[in-house]
């Protein structure tokens, strides 16, 4: 037997407490138990010379101990950073293969160090073997045994392509020490785990953390299938889909619709593309959606949102514009062809048509033309676009609710589309038509939307060149369009879209414009219309009066044309029917072609009343005269108003009488008459709501009359606001209500003084037939309304009711006064 | 899933190729009846005779030992190694007792023979 005296003790004969002087190899990340064979590479320099020591030893014995600390090496690692329990191993077999040491090492017998000797070259210990583990409680170390063979064999089912050797030697090895060590160093526990399963000094403890860990990793491969198992659900009805194209491609080849498919579609799209003309950026746009869509297949529901967007995109006139020809004696030429009359309107186009002409590149003008329905503010705007020689088209914005209408949808929305402005431009094909927002004041407003804030960007010279629709979110410059506005009414348009454009009042027609307006265009049109020609069908002047007066109201031309337009068809029967002599309709005729005169003139009440006047309005339609009347209550209290009157005109009323009660006596009126009467106000027709202050003076002169007995004169009709000072104010629509005043066969008209410039306004043939009084102050209004002679009548004991029992005549002469 | 727990199980073993293995190195044996007993034949090239224990008890006979490294000069170092050096036990068992036979070893060219004669 060899001494012990050299380093290499005598390990024939292990004994647990034996000490001896070791090279000590550091591990990382791994634990080595004993009775396992494990690889190890070894390439730093100091384990390799620990492992040549080793190997120059009889017995080839090296002690292997765990680096505590993850992050340090084998080859710095100090004797504080080392676990003091590692395992002996006998090295079994060495290979050098590129200054690498490969190393299969068998774990022999856990040591203890007990003393650190050397760090260089190589670290070596004075180490002592551990005696085997104790075994505490029998019955429950096999017990645990045998639950880790079961668990054993739960795993083994879990992985079918363990070697069989292995499986065989797990399955037989009945050591409950053996099978930890052994599983401990298959599994990959991490080094904690590992180093307490090493350390564990009795079978029990050793086969409860086995048991743990091995449950653990049970688990964990459980979980591992089952997510393999979803992600192979997902993979097969992915494939499964791929091979349906797959074959739903080679049928629509078959079937030869293979042609115009994607690629056809595509290429075709990149060639209009390359040959559009388009501003830098939107082609960049284009050319990124384009490849997209090259990328996609056709049955991609984003495939056609793209090819619609590209479509979009490529029809746009971007830089596209029509040569305009501005000539402006055509203009006028065209304008006064389409046009009777407006020549005011007709003047203030060519003036902006100049400015066109003069500065080509200065942003179009925005014109809102405001008036009553009919009197063609459409056909201007067609006669502005005929006369720059632009395209034409409108957009009708009556009852527009939402934004989206003007300005498009996002692309994220299903079925979105861009918004009006955009579709028009496409449709017209050039990027400076003339386009016409009609209805601009019957635009919707309300919690839905408010598409008038968007008009706001679309009608600023400032904001529209770089005009962003939901849709294309591309630019495009509007500045080049022109745009015209109509509106009925000025009060609905929000201010700061009125601010953008130039208005442009037109007034109603006159009766004698009318009839030059049937004579020179509805009559020839009707005709045409009703495929007949002139020798069929003649329209007398007297016939066109009377449809005019009798059978439509209205400021426009419309219903007039259509009046026309019903006898045309009745003589188109007539002629279809094989009767081909010529009517000559005059106005006796008119009733066997329309019926019965469907208005009355609104004149016209012959007698007034006392207590009754003759007001002029302003309405939609054009103008109107209203009657206003008052009657006085006996021993009743203050002022009843009735007509759906709005606060404006009640407030005018009130003031009315509180002005004619502090001046009555200058009017001829006994103060008590106010006093001890009620007076009831009326306006006629009931169901429409009116308000404004303007029918002032026509209450002032229905209260004044009423109270002092004069009448007012019949053939006069008034307009005027009124102060309680007595002065007169003027108002507005002065043309509208002077014509309709004269349509109603009105001879005297009462304007305020300072109304004086809109009578030039009124046509030449109405001013003729009128007599027309300035009034600047009240008094001046009653003058000339009220009849200078009392008419007896009930009005008498209203007026005194308290002097009712004595003779009237004593009354008499303070109201004569 | 196959393939996924394939891998896995070579994560666990492969990379770690650990073998469960008896504690020793187990050398081969061959045994022949002869007309008077045993002769029991094992692979032992470069164990000496004095390293080498003989136990018998009852049907079993135990031989172990170790093989050391004794040959390497001073000087040299490894470049390869594959024999196993370390401590042996190798256990046979006859079909019946052998207690009281006598033993007798000898070697020959590397091979350590035992006669059991009864």
């Amino acid at each position: 037997m060899p001494s012990d005296k050299n380093q290499d003790l005598n390990y024939s004969k292990p004994r647990p407490g034996q000490e001896f002087d070791i090279a000590v190899l550091p591990l990382q990340n791994t634990t080595l138990f004993p009775d396992t064979v494990v690889p190890l590479a070894v390439g730093r320099e100091r384990s390799s010379k620990a492992v040549e020591a080793a190997l120059s030893t009889e017995e080839k014995l090296l002690a292997c101990f765990t680096i505590r600390t993850p992050d340090v090496t084998g080859s710095d690692a100090k004797p504080s950073d080392i676990y003091e329990i590692g395992s002996i191993v006998n090295i079994k077999r060495m290979m050098r293969n590129e200054g690498i040491m490969q190393l299969v090492v068998q774990g022999m017998e856990r040591i203890r160090v007990i003393d650190w000797l050397q760090g260089e070259p190589f670290i070596k210990a004075k180490v002592q073997i551990l005696p085997d583990l104790r075994m505490v409680d029998k019955e429950e170390c096999e017990a645990l045994r045998r639950n880790l063979q079961t668990m054993i064999h739960e795993a083994l089912a879990k992985l079918p392509n363990v070697p069989p050797e292995i499986r065989m030697s797990v399955m037989s090895q009945n050591d409950p020490v053996q099978l930890s060590y052994f599983l401990a160093s298959v599994l990959d526990l991490g080094v904690e785990t590992e180093q307490k399963m090493l350390e564990a000094s009795t079978v029990d403890d050793l086969l409860s953390l086995t048991h743990a860990a091995l449950a653990r990793e049970l688990e964990i491969m459980e979980l591992r299938s089952k997510i393999a198992t979803e992600a192979q659900t997902e993979i097969d009805r992915a494939q499964r889909e791929y091979i349906l194209r797959q074959q739903l491609k080679a049928i629509q080849k078959e079937l030869g619709e293979d042609e115009s498919g994607e690629k056809a579609d595509a290429v075709k799209m990149r060639e209009r593309l390359e040959t559009a003309d388009l501003p830098e950026d939107v082609r960049k746009e284009a050319e990124r959606e384009l490849r997209r869509m090259e990328q996609l297949p056709q049955a991609a529901p984003d495939y056609h949102v793209i090819r619609t967007y590209l479509e979009y995109i490529l029809d746009l006139p971007w830089r596209k514009s029509s040569i305009e020809k501005l000539d402006l004696k055509e203009a006028e030429r065209i304008l006064n062809e389409d046009h009777y009359g407006l020549e005011d309107v007709k003047k203030r186009i060519l003036e902006s048509l100049a400015v066109v002409k003069l500065r080509p590149d200065s942003k179009s003008p925005i014109i809102l033309f405001v008036g009553p329905p009919g009197v063609g503010k459409t056909s201007l705007g067609r006669s502005i676009a005929r006369s720059l020689g632009r395209e034409f088209d409108r957009i009708s914005l009556g009852g527009m609710r939402d934004e989206a209408e003007l300005r498009g949808h996002r692309r994220t929305y299903i079925g979105a589309m861009p918004g009006r402005i955009i579709q028009t431009l496409r449709r017209v094909g050039f990027n400076n038509p003339v386009m016409m927002l009609d209805e601009i004041d019957k635009l919707g407003n309300d919690y839905r939307g408010d598409p008038g804030s968007a008009l706001l960007e679309i009608l600023d010279p400032q904001q529209n060149h770089t005009f962003r629709d939901h849709y294309l979110d591309l630019p495009f410059d509007l500045s080049k369009v022109f745009f015209i506005a109509t509106a009925n009414q000025l009060g609905p348009i929000p201010m700061p879209l009125r601010d953008r454009m130039e208005i442009i009042q037109i007034a109603g027609y006159s009766d004698q414009e009318k009839l030059h307006i049937a004579r020179q265009y509805l009559i020839p049109r009707q005709i045409t219309e009703n495929g007949l020609q002139e020798k069929h069908l003649a329209i007398k002047d007297d016939a066109v009066n009377l449809l005019t007066s009798r059978y439509t109201r209205e400021a426009g031309v419309r219903q007039l044309e259509r009046a026309v337009g019903n006898i045309a068809r009745k003589i188109a029967l007539k002629v279809a029917e094989g009767d081909e002599r010529k009517v000559s309709i005059s106005a006796k005729d008119v009733k066997s072609y329309l019926g019965a005169p469907r208005f009355y003139p609104e004149e016209a009440r012959q007698q007034l009343p006392a207590g009754v006047a003759t007001g002029m309005a302003w309405t939609e339609m054009g103008g109107d005269v209203l009657f206003i009347e008052a009657t006085l209550l006996p021993g009743g209290q203050g002022l009843t108003l009735t007509g759906q009157l709005g606060d404006v005109m009640k407030e005018s009323a009130t003031a009315a009488r509180s002005y004619l009660w502090s001046h009555a006596t200058e009017f001829g009126i006994d103060p008590d008459a106010i006093n001890k009467n009620a007076i009831h106000l009326h306006v006629p027709a009931g169901a429409i709501p009116k308000d404004g202050p303007s029918a002032g003076v026509t209450m002032a002169s229905a209260m004044a009359s009423l109270l002092s007995g004069k009448k007012v004169r019949s053939d006069t009709a008034m307009t005027g606001e009124i102060t309680l000072s007595g002065l007169v104010f003027p108002v507005g629509g002065i043309k509208e209500k002077v014509l309709a005043a004269h349509r109603a066969g009105i001879k005297r008209i009462i304007l305020p003084e300072r109304n004086e410039a809109d009578i030039d306004e009124i046509p030449e043939d109405v001013r003729k037939e009128l007599e027309i009084i300035k009034a600047r102050y009240i008094s001046d209004v009653l003058k000339a309304a009220l009849e200078s002679e009392v008419t007896p009548g009930r009005m008498e004991e209203y007026r005194a009711p308290r002097k009712a029992k004595k003779p009237s005549a004593k009354v008499a002469p303070a109201i004569h006064k | 899933m196959a393939k996924t727990i394939n891998r896995y199980f070579q994560l666990l073993s492969s990379s770690r190729d650990v073998k469960p293995s008896a504690r020793l190195w187990d050398p081969a044996a061959d045994i022949y009846t002869a007309p008077d007993g045993w002769l029991v034949k094992v692979e032992l090239a470069g164990v000496s005779a004095e390293d080498i224990e003989i136990e018998i008890a009852d049907s079993c006979l135990t031989l172990s030992g170790t093989r050391r490294d004794r040959v390497a000069e001073r000087g040299v170092s490894y470049h390869r190694m594959e024999i196993t050096y370390s401590r042996f036990e190798k256990t046979i068992q006859f079909p019946k007792s052998i207690e009281g036979a006598s033993v007798e070893t000898s070697f020959d060219n590397g091979l350590f023979l035992v006669r059991v004669r009864k």
